[in-house]
């Protein structure tokens, strides 16, 4: 019995931070059509803003905070100099953005010098519930994670701004004719996307260390989670991160873990290849 | 403004009228055959000229190597429109295969294994090709380039936790390319059997950008449903060309691993894959010489600068910004300043005479 609640619990926390991650990048390849190659560097850039904070002397809250707003600027910064030359072509926009990400990965890997940073969990310890222990940091990102969905969706779907946000995505011809300024509706979707993965990326490098790979191990997984929900949608992403996080947290459990990292792309690929349109359909949000 | 790779039909119709009365007022001239035999006539000179200086032999010789599998990308996207991010997928596998091939079966003879590891190439990418492109529905470009990418990533990851294939250490002391008793070590012989088969890769690629598949292939990058509606079937062009290119990086893979007698994870995942894409396009992606000539120059300016500590350890940071000035500025690559548009999307069949 304390296996499964355990696994479960691992489970969930571990989808709690692939939502977070794909979140962002969903919102960006459904409002945009750009799949963000450096994606996995803003959250690597929210997790050095930590690091930062926190070996200048600060709190670990402080770094956390900061992290969004400091990569809403550099997203900010980069949609206006450089991504929107490639809304025309998705594919050029996919380099595009790996160049930027190569960029950042490998500033960030010569400025650690190469070396792995452990980041203190701002709250440690466990507490006991029923007999079973949670990690307090893991409880902490999942509750944020909702609370991000949760906000997210309400902002989407109750508020004036986010029925401009759903008109762009729905037609952006249209929108623009109704006065819609869509190039400002994209600049800041894209800066919220990449606070979305500084949020990301400060809640989750206390449970792995910082490294300048952090962000690349979950990139792959999130680019399929996105195709797998659906692009489009806001339930997709959030239903394909699901999906993929707990394939990725519960294979290991079942095939040896060797084989449990390339099953996964497998599966979701085929589900992908048989199902291109995603969970969802497009025109929901 | 930039448009898609394949694309390169596709200005805006006032900026075209414009460029094709230029193009009338100057005489059409050919420049890609004189950078093609410039290109063959310095690598032919280039041991003798190097003389004793075997670490450039070695470094030619490389470069000669990782300009199959620049040209194998090139095939890809250039000719195709297929964005593959794990063109370094086939050259990895058929490398591992030869280094298995030596250590298991301690063989490693020219006639046998370099068609083997065409063919592991040749079979793997029509494997992806098949899962990829073909079907009843027709897959998204985004599908591809993402199954590419993953089935790249997947495939590191599987063989650096798998101890048989030597785990994150590779597989080292490869044997010896062999040809009867001839042992090919690095130095003279290897280049010019490098330069050799480069030579028949890039002639095979060269004719099937000239022949009549080759204008199906433009016709298909300029408007892809109109040439379905005419009747061709045009996922299977792309299938067929896509397992070429994966057959050419086989080649490049298994003699990579003969030269380097090592072959490690590192070499089939998206880190070589966008490596391969960055030769392909600063070199001039769709030109087949611009890749070589890309090659080139990275692996050229790599080796010079990396003496030189500061900027060794921001070489990944320079190559990112190169690849992001092309994307932006010149994603004709460096070809394209002194090629032509008509010349580098090229001719078919034969010319017709001038009047």
């Amino acid at each position: 019995m304390g296996d499964e609640v355990k696994l479960a619990f691992d489970l969930l926390a571990f989808i709690s931070v692939m939502v977070l991650i794909v979140l962002g990048l969903g919102i960006i390849a459904s409002m945009m059509g750009i799949f963000n190659f450096a994606h996995g560097e803003f959250v690597l850039l929210g997790a050095y803003t930590v690091y930062l904070f926190q070996s200048s002397g600060w709190s670990g809250w402080a770094g956390i905070l900061a992290a969004p707003v400091v990569l809403a600027v550099v997203g900010l910064v980069l949609e206006r100099l450089v991504i929107r030359r490639f809304y025309a072509a998705p594919i050029i926009a996919m380099l595009g953005t790996y160049a930027i990400g190569l960029i950042i990965r490998e500033t960030v890997r010569a400025l650690l010098g190469g070396q792995y940073q452990s980041i203190d969990e701002p709250l440690s310890g466990v507490f006991t519930l029923l007999g079973f222990n949670f990690s307090v940091w893991r409880c902490v990102i999942v509750l944020t994670t909702i609370c991000i969905i949760a906000a997210t969706w309400l902002f989407l779907a109750r508020t004036s701004l986010g029925l401009q946000v759903r008109g762009a995505l729905e037609n952006p011809n249209l929108a623009r004719a109704c006065g819609i300024s869509t190039s400002k509706l994209y600049a800041m979707t894209f800066a919220f996307g990449a606070a979305l993965a500084g949020l990301a990326g400060a809640l989750i490098v206390p449970l792995y260390q910082l490294s300048a790979d952090i962000g690349t191990r979950f990139l792959v997984q999130a680019f399929l989670s996105v195709m797998l929900g659906g692009v489009g949608t806001f339930e997709g992403p959030v239903l394909g991160a699901a999906a993929v996080g707990g394939m990725a947290a519960g294979l290991p459990w079942i095939v040896i873990p060797v084989l449990a990292d390339p099953l996964v792309f497998v599966i979701a690929l085929a589900i992908v290849k048989f199902r291109p349109q995603g969970f969802i359909t497009q025109g929901r949000l | 403004m930039l448009t898609e790779a394949g694309s390169d039909l596709t200005v805006a119709p006032q900026a075209s009228k414009e460029r094709r009365a230029a193009a009338r007022a100057r005489p059409f001239r050919r420049v890609l055959p004189y950078l093609e035999i410039g290109a063959l006539a310095v690598a032919l000179i280039l041991p003798l000229a190097l003389g004793d200086r075997t670490d450039l032999v070695t470094l030619a010789t490389n470069i000669l190597i990782l300009s199959m599998l620049a040209i194998s990308f090139d095939l890809c996207w250039g000719l195709a429109g297929i964005m593959s991010f794990g063109q370094a997928l086939f050259f990895g596998v058929s490398g591992y295969v030869i280094a298995l091939v030596g250590r298991d079966l301690d063989f490693s003879e020219l006639w046998a294994t370099l068609p083997l590891a065409m063919l592991v190439g040749l079979a793997l990418s029509g494997l992806f090709a098949a899962f990829l492109l073909l079907g009843r529905k027709t897959p998204s470009i985004i599908f591809v380039a993402f199954g590419t990418l993953t089935g790249s990533y997947a495939a590191e990851r599987l063989v650096s936790g798998w101890q048989y294939v030597g785990a994150g250490n590779g597989l080292s002391s490869v044997k010896l390319l062999k040809l009867g008793a001839y042992e090919f070590v690095e130095g003279d012989a290897f280049y010019f059997l490098a330069l050799g088969l480069l030579l028949l890769v890039y002639l095979g690629a060269r004719f099937f950008k000239q022949s009549q598949l080759g204008l199906v292939l433009a016709g298909m990058r300029q408007n892809e449903e109109r040439l379905a509606f005419l009747g061709y079937r045009v996922q299977l062009f792309k299938a067929l060309l896509f397992s070429f290119a994966g057959m050419v990086a086989g080649l490049g893979g298994a003699l990579y691993s003969y030269h380097q007698g090592f072959i490690g994870p590192g070499n089939m995942g998206p880190g070589l894959s966008t490596t391969a894409v960055v030769y392909c396009l600063l070199g001039g992606s769709g030109t087949l010489i611009g890749p070589i000539l890309g090659t080139a120059v990275v692996e050229g300016l790599s080796y010079a600068l990396s003496d030189i500590a500061a900027i060794r350890h921001i070489w990944p940071v320079v190559l990112g910004l190169v690849l992001l000035l092309v994307v932006m500025f010149q994603p004709r690559g460096i070809v394209g300043l002194f090629v032509s548009d008509r010349e580098r999307i090229g001719a078919y069949g034969r010319r017709r005479r001038a009047g």
